[in-house]
């Protein structure tokens, strides 16, 4: 008992040692480059339609069978404000878990895995609050702004108001 | 650790089924059903969890196990009367039982003295009755009085005919007994050994209790002509001086050998009456080179009942006895492994002609009632609920599989592939038997959460001073049991409700001319696909204008609409939701009705509430037969594919048959054979545009609780088939009007309509 508890607490600080970096995966909507940590992506694959839910919000694209599993679908675009996007075979999506629950992002593409460091994680500026909402924080990579989705609020506020 | 979690796990489990049992035993008990069956039933259950509970250190349980045991004991026994008086303490006992359990499950700390009160009247009872068979006494007991009369003591045990009359040592158990010395004989039988019980175990825990010294007795043990490998010729003499010690501390160290060997224990410090007889401590093993002889012979006559190792042994205890008559005790264990007959011999000659027939040869090792009953238990086996739902889900997935291949067939490939078509049907039978079976495993009759429910009647009784009666009918009904886990704590809700709202109290009663006490009645029965569950009682119902105005009050009703008397019966269930005047601690708060509902709605069921005023309430669940699958009606909206459970569809029509009509608000009517229906147009519920001509959409009309019919319209019929329900909380929430989803042959997902929760929509939306 103490033997193994002691060995959790090894690999605790070896995993804190390298956590001081942060492995990404990139996503691009229109122009814009988004990412979240590579250890809540699940599966990536192609948009293939999903089933519509009634009575939900725009940024709710549907329900998806995820080998058996329904999996809700999250347009990420219209979650920003920008409307719905028309999706292709070339869209993409993301799946993630969040808490316990799998979700999926519906993206433009999938374009990169960046590592970056904690240090670099800027605030997200006050001022728009879907901005601060939705992003944890915001960091450069090749001089391009990646914003940090968060994504308990993305998946968040799903039902119909009234 | 976690090894001893796990099997405190299972205890409580045990436990659990063992209280239920419990309450069962004692329902049919307090009916008039007295029978030794019963009785035997109740003992062993309260014996075996107190069993658990010594071995897990739960003494507050022991405790109280044990003196509620004594009293069932001499019930048992015919020495206590099964009178109304004793079975009211003993559902009390319990219910107190229950508490301690789980109190040491939850590892919250009951009061020191809890369940004192009804122990002490355990007691009362044993020796009030103590007394009245002392008086009818038996002739043995005289011989003991004059012994006995120094001190006092109880002498009910004697009173039977039981009592081992020929062991001088015998001691009524009730006894407390005073500090001293004790001598204790210990006898053992085969039946010890066979059961793998080890004396030196149970020496070691005596040894705990205090200073101890173990002499043996050996006369028994016949010349090696005679030396049966597994008979048992050792006897022991144990005496324990120690100031604290009890005589039921002792016993509890043999009880699980009771029965396997003979024991009396005698408190030697009352003086003189026991001279044991022949305590000579002589270790009478005289024929040394007899021993000697056999083990030289072992090699080969009698070598496979006696392996070496023990041989060696045995040697080396040999030179114990001849030097030290008062054997120590570390000096014994040694002994004790070699005199105890192998426990599971490698190879015993004597069971080579049983060999051949192991069946024939099980009954006899389970000698005796309790473990004959015990063996019965062989024939099921605990599984893992995980393992279970693994095979369920597979299966699920197997039916699905093969509705599609069927649906593949189209006539031309039925013409020519004659041989697949008949696969394909066999496949679909046994699917569905395969289906069937499955679901039969999961399946449990509902008796496992009923019988919960008399104890929760008779506590609310006392709470809220009323005299209420709870008549359960069906419990024998099968339910999966997932849905019977989810069923608790409704059912739990919906009887308080009963209890604290329907049924009045006694002056009340009388008043309005019924009986005094109130009748809860809570049934159970199959309707087709689906069990409904019913709750009703005989008292003053729902009072329809108090919950209207209150419910406009709170906003739950907008002011301008009218609910129909069923629509006020339903809103007890809306969130926030109560009629008590007084909030009690019973009842009143306002979420229990809605977590009925929300609770019911989450498996896949619905509520119906139907009041008589001044009569009573009935409330009816129902519920899906089984979770998994479902047969459902396919069908197309918006070009979307939704499911339409098929145990809800009472027909189906084409829109340009279907005669509707308008009403003031705007929606539609529908003319079925002369009763009128509301219409839900799903395509426009649930927001999707349709481009299907009005006249070529179709009507599925749906029964929903408490046969009020509903009529859907849809885009398309597709077909039937059988779905797998599919969680769309899981991984996202409840979606209004959707029961859940499914997953169609082509991999893409489906919807299943909640037609009840369609119907219920509008009066919360415009409320809101």
């Amino acid at each position: 008992m103490e033997a193994l508890s002691l060995r959790d607490d090894v690999s605790d600080k070896t995993a804190l040692a390298g956590q001081n970096t942060l492995q990404l995966i990139a996503f691009s909507i229109g122009e814009q480059t988004y990412g979240v940590e590579i250890t809540t992506v699940r599966e990536i694959r192609a948009w293939n339609g999903a089933t519509p839910l009634p009575n939900t919000r725009e940024f709710v694209r549907g329900v998806i069978n995820l080998r058996g599993t329904i999996v809700p679908i999250f347009d990420l675009r219209a979650r920003f404000g920008d409307g719905q996007t028309s999706p292709t075979k070339n869209h993409v999506v993301v799946v993630m878990s969040v808490g316990d629950k799998w979700v999926g992002i519906l993206v433009d593409a999938v374009s990169d895995i960046l590592t970056v460091s904690k240090d670099d994680i800027h605030n997200v500026p006050e001022g728009n609050s879907i901005d601060t909402e939705l992003l944890n924080g915001i960091v450069t990579h090749d001089s391009r702004m990646v914003g940090l989705i968060d994504l308990h609020a993305v998946v968040s506020g799903a039902k119909m108001d009234g | 650790m976690s090894d001893l979690d796990d099997f405190k796990a299972t205890y409580f489990d045990e436990c659990s089924e063992l209280l239920t049992e419990l309450e069962e035993q004692f329902s049919a008990i307090e009916e008039g059903e007295r029978d030794a069956d019963r009785l035997n039933a109740v003992f062993r259950a309260i014996h075996s969890i107190k069993g658990g509970a010594g071995a897990f250190g739960f003494s507050a349980l022991v405790g109280f196990a044990h003196a509620y045991e004594t009293l069932l004991d001499y019930v048992r026994d015919g020495r206590v009367d099964l009178t109304d008086e004793v079975v009211n303490l003993c559902i009390r006992a319990n219910d107190i039982v229950a508490d301690h359990v789980n109190a040491a499950q939850t590892g919250e700390a009951l009061p020191a003295n809890y369940g004192a009160a009804e122990k002490t009247r355990f007691d009362a009872i044993a020796r009030g009755d103590a007394v009245e068979t002392d008086d009818d006494g038996g002739a043995p007991m005289d011989e003991f009085d004059i012994e006995f009369t120094p001190v006092r003591v109880d002498l009910e045990v004697f009173a039977d005919g039981e009592a081992p009359v020929d062991d001088a040592f015998e001691v009524p158990p009730m006894t407390t007994m005073e500090a001293g010395q004790w001598e204790i004989r210990f006898t053992p039988h085969q039946a010890l050994y066979a059961r793998a019980n080890d004396p030196l175990l149970l020496f070691r825990e005596l040894a705990a209790l205090g200073r101890m010294s173990v002499r043996p007795v050996l006369r028994a043990i016949p010349p090696i002509s005679d030396f049966e490998p597994f008979g048992v010729y050792a006897s022991w003499e144990i005496s324990i001086v120690s100031p604290t010690v009890t005589e039921a501390a002792i016993r509890e160290v043999f009880e699980f050998v009771e029965g396997d060997c003979d024991i009396s224990i005698v408190d030697a410090s009352l003086g003189g009456v026991n001279p044991p007889p022949e305590v000579l401590v002589e270790p009478v093993w005289e024929a040394p080179d007899e021993i000697a002889s056999l083990l030289q012979l072992s090699d080969d006559e009698v070598a496979p009942a006696f392996t070496p190792e023990p041989a060696a042994v045995a040697v080396g205890a040999q030179d114990h006895f001849e030097e030290a008559p008062g054997l120590s005790f570390a000096a014994l264990a040694e002994e004790l492994k070699t005199l105890a007959p192998p426990k599971a011999p490698p190879a015993p000659v004597e069971s080579a002609p049983v060999a051949a027939a192991p069946k024939a040869a099980l009954p006899s090792s389970g000698d005796g009632d309790e473990h004959g009953a015990r063996t019965a238990g062989v024939q099921s086996i605990r599984v893992d609920l995980d393992k279970v739902d693994r095979v369920v889900n597979m299966v699920g997935e197997l039916v699905i599989t093969q509705s599609m291949l069927t649906q593949q067939m189209d006539e031309t490939l039925r013409a020519r592939y004659t041989e697949l078509v008949r696969g394909l049907e066999v496949l679909a039978q046994t699917t569905r038997g395969l289906q069937d079976s499955v679901m039969a495993i999961r399946a449990q009759p509902v008796k496992s959460v009923f019988s919960r429910m008399p104890r929760l009647v008779r506590e609310l009784a006392t709470k809220t001073g009323k005299k209420i009666k709870l008549e359960t009918i069906g419990e024998a009904t099968e339910i999966d049991k997932t849905v019977i886990e989810q069923l608790s704590d409704p059912l739990t809700h919906m009887i308080r409700n009963s209890a604290d709202h329907g049924i009045e109290t006694p002056e009340k009663r009388l008043a309005g001319g019924k009986s005094e006490t109130g009748t809860i009645r809570l049934s159970a029965e199959q309707a087709g696909g689906n069990i409904l569950i019913i709750v009703e009682d005989d008292g003053a119902g729902i009072n329809r204008e108090r919950v209207l105005k209150l419910a406009r009050d709170k906003g739950i009703v907008a002011p301008e609409l009218t609910p129909t008397d069923e629509q006020i019966d339903q809103l007890i269930f809306a969130p926030g939701f109560s009629t008590a005047e007084a909030v009690s601690d019973i009842s009143g708060r306002g979420v229990g009705m809605d977590v009925v509902l929300s609770n019911i709605k989450k498996i896949g069921g619905s509520v119906h509430v139907r009041s008589w005023t001044g009569k009573g309430t009935r409330m009816t669940l129902r519920l899906p037969l089984t979770l998994a699958v479902l047969d459902v009606m396919l069908v197309k909206v918006g070009g979307g594919p939704y499911v339409v459970p098929l145990s809800s569809i009472v027909e189906t029509m084409q829109c340009s048959r279907a005669s509707f009509e308008r009403v003031p608000s705007g929606g539609k009517v529908l003319q079925v054979r002369g009763e009128y229906v509301q219409v839900i147009d799903l395509a426009q519920r649930f927001e999707i545009g349709t481009e299907v001509a009005a006249a070529d959409r179709f009507v599925v009309l749906c029964e929903t609780e408490g046969s009020h019919k509903v009529a859907l319209v849809v885009d398309d019929i597709i077909g039937q088939q059988q779905v797998v329900i599919k969680s769309l909380e899981e991984n996202f929430e409840r979606v209004e009007g959707i029961a859940g989803g499914t997953i169609l042959g082509d991999g893409n997902v489906a919807l299943i309509v909640d037609v009840q929760g369609l119907k219920t929509t509008p009066l919360h939306q415009s409320a809101a």
